[in-house]
């Protein structure tokens, strides 16, 4: 017999792979985080060289070397990256409304952050000044997701 | 410039590219492609010394698949294999790693993966670091769309800008049979599709499909009696960038422009303008801004030729784009290239790159002519 | 405003992630008709055109001899036990009563085995050369997967001769 004797209309099988995962923080990471959550303060490390690396690893990812200080910066800064998410994706983005994604380099820091906006996600502009809202007191769970957006600074 | 060894792409076969294929696993799309490479070599498996594939089991849902691969490669006796969770241009360049070490004179190099069956978009945003990046659920459209916006801004780029590109990719894959999107567009056209993710309109997004493809590899001494008209390898560089989106800068690929240095430095080049034509793995008209000038190459200029091929925005099938990029310059500097056929090609730059926003970036250099004697 | 000096010093421990990933795969034709053969109590297999090998499940390529394998063929559901364990923890999803044999049955016609379950006697009694036979579910209640067959029971005849399933293992 032959492939062909056989009936070969498509057979496909959905099925769902779904994982739970803690992911240890560190004392870096761990840190930072419990700061957005007790202290609505972001903070970033200077590395070697200099530059205050926010959000912080620990090291520096240009050389390697260890961090040397904590260095708390402003929670306000400029907007230098937009993807505009016009159709955000079930269960993938944060959101069921259009937002933009955004790289802001905050006051203090060194490098940018990646985070929403999403009020003014159609007025937000490479160059915008843009501040954190926080998630209210008894709602912030140690996340980067503690700072629910930033909106224009107007 | 070190004397390195000689070595040729000998052979090079895939499967047109589909969104989704119905009937055939992935292993039943790649055995004959891997059976349809070796013969056009007149090689037999025992004749490959090294096999090496690339796939991600990731986007194939299934942890420890890619050891599938084996049972298409030949792997009875015995082989001497590698996988590696990467595009296989990324497989071909260690292959000519381990040839120049002196370790195989022949290898076979596939690339697989039925990108249907999961959606690379939740996927891929499990590359990013786990605790800053990937919870605010970027994923690749999103990633390369903020790229965009950070290229156009400071190369002050507009949407024709894009628009431009992508239609010079569209016309070109128009002739190339083995595309998924074959149909030629104006700039106007492709301007007016919506935005997706701004300032990505849907036809700056690649044709994401799937396939298989196979290249060969021989060294000189062998390479010569398994193709009339081997294309040389002259020069190759593979270049990384770190992992924080917001701690390099997205609007250039430095890693692009450091392999390529070496690359052309290896092929005894000054620049990249110096070959015929270039095959980018580019995914988006803001990619190709980027990587071209990366290169030292203009993206409007019509020499060297951009992407003859169509490019990725004509078919994107993940894990096998840059081996096609490989592929394609070999179809050309060995006159096999059709109607797109770059007349008198002697000399080609192929690129493919990995991760978010061009994380990491290889560049090689080809030739028709041996670069060592 | 109170300006901090440092972060806490109790770090968050853990980032918690949901990997929530949705997949259609396809079973192609070979493994299509191997599923739909089990709902008509078939089992399929294909001959290696080279060597002429019998793969059940059905392979459209030989990964033995690198070559095709066009021709299938119906392998009978009954076979030779050629290696088992006996598994005395449970698995997550799976109700079987502990402990349960776990074996590899080479069904007769075919050249490699496939995965069993053995019930129907004691652990103990189980041994390589053990002739078995399929127990499917009822008619009306066979879907076209793995689960068509519920396990495999001794047929009670002589074992096998070592030299009839030990390349078949």
């Amino acid at each position: 017999m032959r492939i062909q004797d056989f009936d070969t209309a498509p057979l496909t099988q959905r099925q769902i792979l779904e994982f739970t995962y803690k992911h240890s923080t560190g004392p870096v990471v761990g840190r930072f985080l419990a700061a957005l959550k007790e202290q609505k303060q972001i903070w970033g490390q200077r590395v070697a060289g200099g530059a205050v690396v926010v959000p912080p690893l620990g090291y520096s990812e240009w050389d390697a070397s260890t961090a040397k200080e904590w260095v708390p910066v402003a929670d306000e800064g400029t907007v230098v990256g937009i993807a505009r998410v016009r159709q955000p994706v079930e269960r993938l983005h944060p959101f069921t409304e259009p937002f933009a994604y955004i790289l802001v380099r905050l006051d203090g820091a060194d490098t940018a952050l990646l985070h929403v906006t999403r009020a003014d996600w159609e007025r937000v502009e490479i160059g915008s000044r843009v501040r954190a809202v926080w998630k209210p007191d008894g709602e912030r769970a140690g996340s980067i997701l503690d700072i629910a957006e930033f909106r224009l600074v107007e | 410039m070190t004397q390195l060894r000689n070595v040729a792409i000998v052979s090079f076969a895939q499967l047109p590219v589909v969104a989704r294929d119905e009937h055939r696993t992935a292993m039943e799309m790649l055995s004959p492609v891997v059976q349809a490479a070796l013969a056009a070599c007149g090689a037999s498996r025992d004749d490959i010394d090294y096999q090496i594939a690339g796939s991600t089991d990731y986007m194939d849902g299934r942890p420890f698949g890619f050891v599938a691969a084996l049972d298409a490669m030949g792997s009875w006796p015995p082989r001497h294999d590698n996988h590696f969770e990467m595009d296989a241009a990324f497989c071909a360049y260690y292959a000519w790693v381990r040839m120049q070490a002196g370790e195989c004179d022949t290898a076979l190099v596939v690339a697989h993966g039925k990108v249907s069956e999961g959606e690379p978009r939740r996927i891929m945003n499990l590359q990013l670091d786990p605790y800053y990046q990937a919870p605010l659920g970027l994923d690749p459209v999103a990633s390369a769309a903020l790229q965009a916006s950070m290229v156009m801004a400071r190369l002050q780029l507009s949407d024709r800008d894009l628009a431009e590109v992508a239609a010079r990719n569209r016309c070109a894959g128009a002739k190339n049979p083995d595309n998924l999107v074959r149909e030629a567009a104006s700039p106007e056209q492709l301007a007016a599709t919506p935005f997706v993710v701004d300032p990505l309109r849907a036809a700056y997004l690649p044709a994401i499909g799937e396939t298989a493809s196979c290249l060969v590899l021989a060294a000189e001494g062998k390479a010569e009696r398994m193709c009339e008209r081997p294309v040389w390898i002259h020069g190759a560089h593979h270049i990384s960038e770190l992992q924080s989106l917001g701690a390099r800068d997205l609007s250039r690929s430095e890693s692009t422009r450091l392999a390529a240095q070496r690359a052309l430095a290896m092929a005894g080049l000054d620049r990249a303008d110096q070959a015929d034509l270039v095959e980018l793995s580019a995914a988006t008209p803001a990619e190709e801004w980027i990587v071209c000038e990366a290169l030292g190459l203009d993206p409007r200029s019509s020499t060297p030729v951009l992407n003859p091929s169509g490019g990725p925005l004509c078919a994107h099938p993940i894990m096998n784009t840059g081996l096609i990029r490989l592929g394609e310059v070999f179809r050309q500097l060995s006159g096999q290239a059709g109607e797109r056929a770059v007349p008198g090609a002697e000399r080609a730059v192929a690129h493919a790159t990995q991760g978010h926003c061009l994380q990491t970036n290889l560049v090689f250099v080809l030739g028709s002519q041996r670069r060592w004697s | 405003m109170p300006a901090f000096t440092e972060p806490p010093t109790e770090p968050i421990k853990y980032v918690d992630a949901h990997v929530w990933l949705p997949y259609d795969y396809v079973a192609g034709d070979y493994r299509a008709a191997y599923l739909r053969a089990l709902k008509e109590k078939r089992i399929l297999g294909s001959r290696c055109d080279r060597t002429g090998k019998v793969f059940v499940p059905p392979v459209s390529f030989s990964p033995h001899a690198f070559a095709p394998c066009s021709e299938l063929v119906e392998v009978a559901d009954r076979g030779t036990v050629t290696t088992f364990c006996i598994v005395n923890i449970p698995v997550i999803g799976r109700n079987l009563e502990l402990p349960y044999v776990a074996a590899s049955v080479a069904l007769d016609g075919a050249d490699i085995s496939i995965f069993a379950l053995i019930q129907e006697c004691k652990p103990e009694e189980v041994r390589m050369g053990m002739r078995v036979e399929a127990v499917w579910k009822p008619d009306g209640e066979r879907h076209g997967d793995h689960e068509d067959i519920q396990y495999f029971r001794p047929t009670g005849e002589p074992d096998a001769p070592p030299e009839t399933y030990l390349h078949r293992l």
